[in-house]
């Protein structure tokens, strides 16, 4: 797939069993959108195939169009149709089905019963509020039982703690009606707590393609880590004592036979210590209150690891923002990547 | 949306059906339009053949027969100057016929492949209301008392008041017309537009207004008088001609019959134009009762754009 | 390379094929009649022989200049009326705010040929000004400045009514936070509210001056004796005086066409410099303000603009209407129905005339409608290669004249190899009628497109609608109100149109304008104003029935 001279997405290779959820996640400008708009039939694919339930919807000179091809999508900006009402939106898929008036008005009023909007099937969709929207989006989209459900970005409009109680509503009803799903998004406590597959994409590929807790024990690359924002990467070099960073002695920390690496450093693998002794220094850069404590941003002093690394740290006690903090490594906690060609920042 | 289309539907076919692309004989003529109404429906109901009508000013029926020069339609032509009739007869175009009917027909209101329907001539159509003394002669419309209400048809659209000006600039120069012209006349549009300032008392009168009209309007109530100039005045007979491309020649030839017949010419005198035919009573002075002036229309035509430009730039003083 | 979506969709397919029969082929027509003077008999002989001639006539400069004047001054002097009602209009609360909207309407409605008539009637000597209070205006209105008075009168509506329709969408809340941040009213209007109303404005001004110089009855009846040329009346006399020069009027005419482009470019420049994209909102009627002491002055401006606009050339028609002779002037002995029972009655042809443009009027508004919305749909949402010719194809009507459009129109379908043609049927009107007027639904359409989201289109095919069923079910309802005023709009000016109509009606079919002009040309004044007093209320009422049937139904206007 590309536009223009430039390559869009290259080498994506996904295939999502039934009843399955996959997530799309990645920076905006991956090409997650791209490709969700590919399954749905509103792009052409330049090479490559599309199956869905085996039968081929787009691939070497054939390509069908969306409304052949089963589906249901929930889109960023809802796309609710403001010349009809609540009722009207989503009995819409059914009437392009042929269903009958009767059964037609039983499903639509089961499927808005299912979002909790039953009482506003006459509403106008521009009456209601941004959340109730949203439903009215989502009863659109399962109310035709779709082959497959498109979410591009369906939480991204609204306010954090709704999108919070939305992503519950979301995955029970995905689970509860056993839905096939594509979701797309950049947020990824909504992909982690949705999908049974994540893919990570960067840069119009795939830079990680597995379950959630897989995703976060194992990220398969320093970007992915960074983007999942699961702690901090340090570039290392190993030497006669161990490893260093920026000519700073790390000491034996383990970690693979290579003379520069990466290593990726999560909260878990951190512990507080005194500043003077430890292995690492960082700087307070934020508090927040938490239920379970203070969260702590620090920002590690560590030379030649550009953009400045920041790791999140829970601390039982209130720290003041510009105090300087020890860290030890857990070094069984680490994870450790063969070093990324330089430079060792990402372009984005 | 159905519905909709539907009606849509309806409203094509009725326009498809409202134009009927292929009329027995189409005519085209400069008018009047009540006059070729009840020729058509007179000629239809004595004949069965039905008669398509086009009308316009002459200048808009020739820009259509130029514009439809590579499959034209019109079988017979009644233009409303002379000049088309000697014109079209150059290109070839016309049929020669002589009607039976046109035997009456004086011999310098008919060709070989032309002749006059009616005649028309020009006058001075004078508004009694305006204050003005009545005047007699195209030089009064110069005298003081008329100064600033008087107007003139422009001779560039109207194919009658350039003969007028060629007739009388060809006797006397444009002397006349500079008099006019420094008294506050002013050219005004073609023949309707010069008379509706006069009707309405903003001029006292048109100098070289087309008689019929006037005429027409004076029988409907109006407060005009049309003066024939005693020092003669020129004619604008309307050509009848039917086109030698013509796929109906035979239905046009009884077309052009039926304009010479006595009911025919009786339509004619009905709208106050001088019937063809010298053997009709009509109700206005005949062309018998008119100081004509004489025209040499080949060789007024020839200098057609020297004398426009030269009553232009009288005017444009 | 990509294939955006799965190619081009049916939509676009109609658009470019309406857009090629109704606008093109007469155009092409055009542009070969001025390189082959002889393409009228079917022959390609001496090509470019015409164009010397033509742009070496040394009055063309003279023209050139003054059709741009009129266009400018017409343009300026709209301005300067509309803007200021309009501004009134859409921030403020006007008292009779509907009832001004109607009565600016209405010299849509009044055919440019009847107003100018209407207002020699009234300003020349013994007209019917001097009748009532003794003097006349005759050498104002026979003059350059008396020309563009006319001609500004029957076109200040169109700003007007995009002007305070695009203010009314921006509302009053940025000039708020410009005041919040320190200006004054005064200064948060010059600076903020006037700029984002620049899509409106430059639109309508540009439609103003393709009228303007596009504009044949004012200038050939007022502007003869000024001595005052413009391009449009040497066209004219380029096509009715013997022998007929159509390669000269095709060659003029492509002059025309030239400077309304440049005006079209000038307004997509202004247009791309900076962007207007805040204008997405609705209407907000409530954050419209009290006019306060304001009040008597700007309701004093609008009853004058009304008065002057529509309520003078309505009365000096209907005087003419009712008047039995010209002559007889305005006293109670001269007034009577006579000239509307002969319409009535039929005895001269009337009614059929009527249904006749009424018809052709339904008929050209619906395709028109429909051919604009699908036009409008091709250039905005689809991303067919090309779309830049279609969109230059939706405008360039706006810079043909009537009468080289129906001349193009003979060409093109006169042809003796086509084995069937509209034309000498009533269809050729239609094709006239739809050429003419379809920038007017393409430009509203365009407008409304641009406020409506991609996805509500995606979504719809998402959910099994195939892409006309798309088109019908979700975009067309969305543009709906915008496109049905542009329709009624065509209906309006379709229903009387005549600089096309004298030439291209097919023989023995007579409109409204055919008829009115015949009256004229005889002399029967009073018949033909009746017929256009007729007109203009049936044209200005069945809109309005047909807007408030649907207001009560649903949410347009």
């Amino acid at each position: 797939m590309a536009y223009g001279q430039t390559q869009i997405l290259r080498g994506i290779d996904v295939a999502l069993p039934g009843g399955q959820t996959l997530a799309l996640l990645g920076p905006s400008g991956c090409g997650k959108t791209t490709l969700l708009r590919l399954v749905a039939g509103l792009l052409a694919p330049t090479s490559g195939e599309i199956r869905i339930d085996g039968q081929m919807v787009a691939g070497p000179g054939l390509f069908l169009p969306p409304e052949k091809r089963g589906l249901g999508m929930v889109f960023q900006d809802y796309a609710l149709w403001p010349h009809l009402t609540v009722a009207g939106n989503v009995a819409f898929p059914l009437e392009m089905a042929g269903v009958g008036r009767a059964e037609r008005e039983t499903r639509v009023a089961a499927a808005l019963d299912r979002v909790g909007l039953a009482a506003m099937a006459d509403r106008s969709p521009s009456a209601l509020s941004g959340g109730q929207q949203q439903r009215v989006a989502i009863a659109r989209a399962i109310v035709g039982e779709p082959r497959i459900v498109l979410f591009d970005e369906p939480l991204s409009n609204l306010d954090r703690e709704l999108r919070e109680t939305m992503v519950a509503e979301l995955g029970a009803l995905i689970r509860g009606l056993g839905l096939t799903a594509i979701y797309v998004t950049h947020d990824q406590s909504e992909a982690l707590t949705l999908a049974d597959q994540v893919a990570v994409m960067e840069a119009g590929q795939i830079a990680q393609l597995s379950a959630p807790e897989d995703l976060v024990e194992h990220p398969a690359s320093p970007k992915v880590a960074e983007f999942l924002r699961l702690g901090a990467v340090l570039p290392l070099v190993r030497d006669g004592q161990g490893w260093s960073l920026g000519g700073r002695p790390f000491g034996a920390l383990g970690g693979p036979d290579f003379a520069r690496a990466e290593v990726l450093i999560t909260p878990r693998a951190l512990l507080l210590a005194e500043a003077g002794s430890a292995t690492l220094t960082g700087e307070v850069m934020a508090v927040q209150y938490r239920d379970t404590g203070y969260a702590v941003t620090v920002r590690l002093e560590a030379p030649g690891a550009a953009p400045a690394q920041t790791v999140q740290i829970s601390s039982d006690t209130r720290m003041r923002v510009g105090e300087r903090v020890g860290l030890n490594i857990i070094s069984e906690r680490l994870r450790w990547f063969p070093a990324r060609p330089e430079p060792t920042f990402a372009k984005e | 949306m159905l519905k909709f289309t539907l009606r849509a539907g309806v409203a094509a076919t009725a326009l498809f059906g409202a134009g009927a692309a292929l009329a027995d004989v189409t005519v085209y003529t400069a008018g009047p339009a009540k006059l070729i109404e009840d020729l058509a429906a007179g000629f239809t109901a004595e004949t069965g053949v039905a008669v398509e009508v086009f009308q316009a000013t002459t200048g808009k029926v020739m820009a259509r027969i130029e514009a439809e020069a590579a499959n034209p339609v019109v079988d017979v032509l009644i233009s409303a100057s002379w000049d088309t009739a000697t014109d079209f007869a150059e290109r070839g175009w016309l049929v020669p016929y002589t009607s039976p009917n046109a035997e009456m027909v004086p011999d310098f209101l008919k060709t070989e492949t032309a002749v006059a329907q009616g005649v028309s001539a020009l006058a001075i159509a004078w508004n009694p209301n305006s204050g003005t003394p009545k005047p007699t002669d195209w030089a009064d419309l110069a005298k003081p008392e008329y100064k600033d209400l008087v107007n003139l048809p422009d001779p560039a659209q109207s194919g009658s008041a350039f003969e007028l000006v060629a007739a009388l600039s060809g006797t006397e120069g444009m002397g006349l017309f500079d008099d006019l012209a420094a008294n506050g006349a002013i050219v005004a549009g073609a023949n309707a537009e010069a008379l509706n300032p006069v009707l309405q008392g903003a001029k006292a009168a048109v100098f070289g207004a087309v008689d019929y009209i006037s005429m027409a309007g004076a029988a409907k109530g109006e407060t005009i008088e049309v003066i024939f100039p005693e020092s003669g005045t020129v004619i604008a007979p309307r050509p009848v001609m039917i086109l030698n491309w013509s796929q109906n020649q035979d239905e046009a030839k009884q077309f052009v019959d039926y304009i010479l017949s006595d009911a025919g010419q009786a339509m004619v005198a009905k709208t106050f134009l001088m019937p063809a035919r010298s053997d009709i009573a009509a109700d206005r002075p005949l062309i018998a009762d008119l100081n004509i002036l004489p025209v040499d229309a080949e060789a007024v035509y020839a200098k057609r754009a020297e004398t426009l430009d030269a009553f232009a730039t009288t005017f444009a003083k | 390379m990509a294939r955006a979506r799965e190619g081009v969709s049916p939509s676009v397919i109609i658009a470019a094929a309406g857009l090629v029969l109704v606008v093109a082929v007469p155009f092409l027509f055009i542009i070969l009649q001025a390189i082959f003077p002889e393409l009228g008999r079917g022959s390609l002989a001496a090509p470019f022989s015409a164009l010397a001639g033509a742009l070496g006539d040394p009055k063309l400069i003279g023209m050139t200049g003054n059709t741009l004047l009129l266009g400018v001054l017409v343009v300026a002097l709209s301005a300067l009326i509309a803007v200021p009602l309009a501004v009134a209009r859409a921030l403020f609360k006007v008292p009779g705010a509907v009832i001004w909207d109607v009565l600016f309407l209405i010299p849509f409605m009044i055919p440019p040929y009847i107003a100018v008539l209407g207002w020699i009637m009234t300003l020349q000597p013994r007209g019917y000004l001097e009748q009532l209070v003794g003097f006349n205006l005759a050498t104002f209105l026979f003059s350059v400045p008396g020309i563009v008075f006319v001609m500004t009168l029957n076109s200040f509506p169109v700003v007007y009514f995009a002007v305070s329709r695009t203010l009314e969408t921006v509302g009053s809340r940025y000039a708020d936070v410009g005041r919040v941040f320190g200006a004054s009213p005064a200064r948060a209007f010059w600076r903020i509210t006037l700029p984002l109303s620049t899509p409106g404005l430059a639109a309508s001004l540009l439609l103003v001056f393709a009228m303007a110089i596009e504009e044949y009855g004012t200038p050939a009846a007022l502007g003869g004796r000024a001595g005052f040329e413009v391009l449009v009346t040497a066209i004219d006399l380029r096509v009715s005086d013997w022998p007929i020069d159509l390669p000269g009027a095709a060659i003029l005419s492509l002059v025309l066409v030239v400077l309304s482009f440049g005006a079209f470019v000038l307004q997509r420049w202004i247009l791309t410099r900076r962007s207007y994209e805040a204008t997405t909102g609705k209407p907000q009627d409530s954050a419209k303000r009290d006019l306060g002491v304001w009040k008597l002055p700007v309701v004093a401006g609008f009853a004058l603009v009304a008065f002057v606009a529509t309520g003078l050339p309505l009365l000096a028609i209907l005087a003419s209407a009712l008047s039995r002779t010209i002559s007889g002037g305005l006293v109670w002995s001269n007034l009577g129905f006579s000239n509307f029972s002969a319409i009535l009655g039929d005895s001269t042809g009337a009614l059929k005339a009527l249904g006749t443009s009424l018809s052709l009027g339904v008929a050209a508004a619906l395709v028109t409608g429909l051919l604009g919305a699908l036009s409008a749909y091709a250039v905005v949402k689809s991303k067919v290669r090309g779309r830049g010719v279609l969109d230059v194809l939706t405008i360039l009507p706006n810079a043909l004249p009537g009468i080289v459009v129906a001349v193009g129109l003979i060409l093109a379908w006169n042809q003796p190899w086509l084995p069937v043609t509209p034309y000498n049927t009533s269809l050729i009107l239609l094709l006239a009628y739809c050429c003419i007027l379809l920038p007017q639904p393409v430009r509203y359409a365009t407008a409304a497109f641009h406020q409506i989201g991609d996805n509500l289109e995606a979504a719809a095919r998402v959910f099994g609608a195939s892409p006309m069923v798309a088109f019908r079910r979700i975009l067309l309802p969305l543009i709906a109100p915008s496109l049905l005023a542009a329709m009624l709009l065509v209906f309006a000016v379709a229903t009387r149109e005549l600089v096309a109509s004298v030439v291209v009606a097919p023989v023995g079919v007579s409109t409204i304008s055919t008829y009115i002009w015949r009256q004229f040309e005889q002399g029967s004044v009073g018949l033909g104003m009746a017929m256009a007093f007729v007109t203009i209320l049936i044209t200005t009422a069945l809109p309005l029935i047909a807007l408030s049937l649907m207001g009560r139904r649903g949410n347009l206007l």
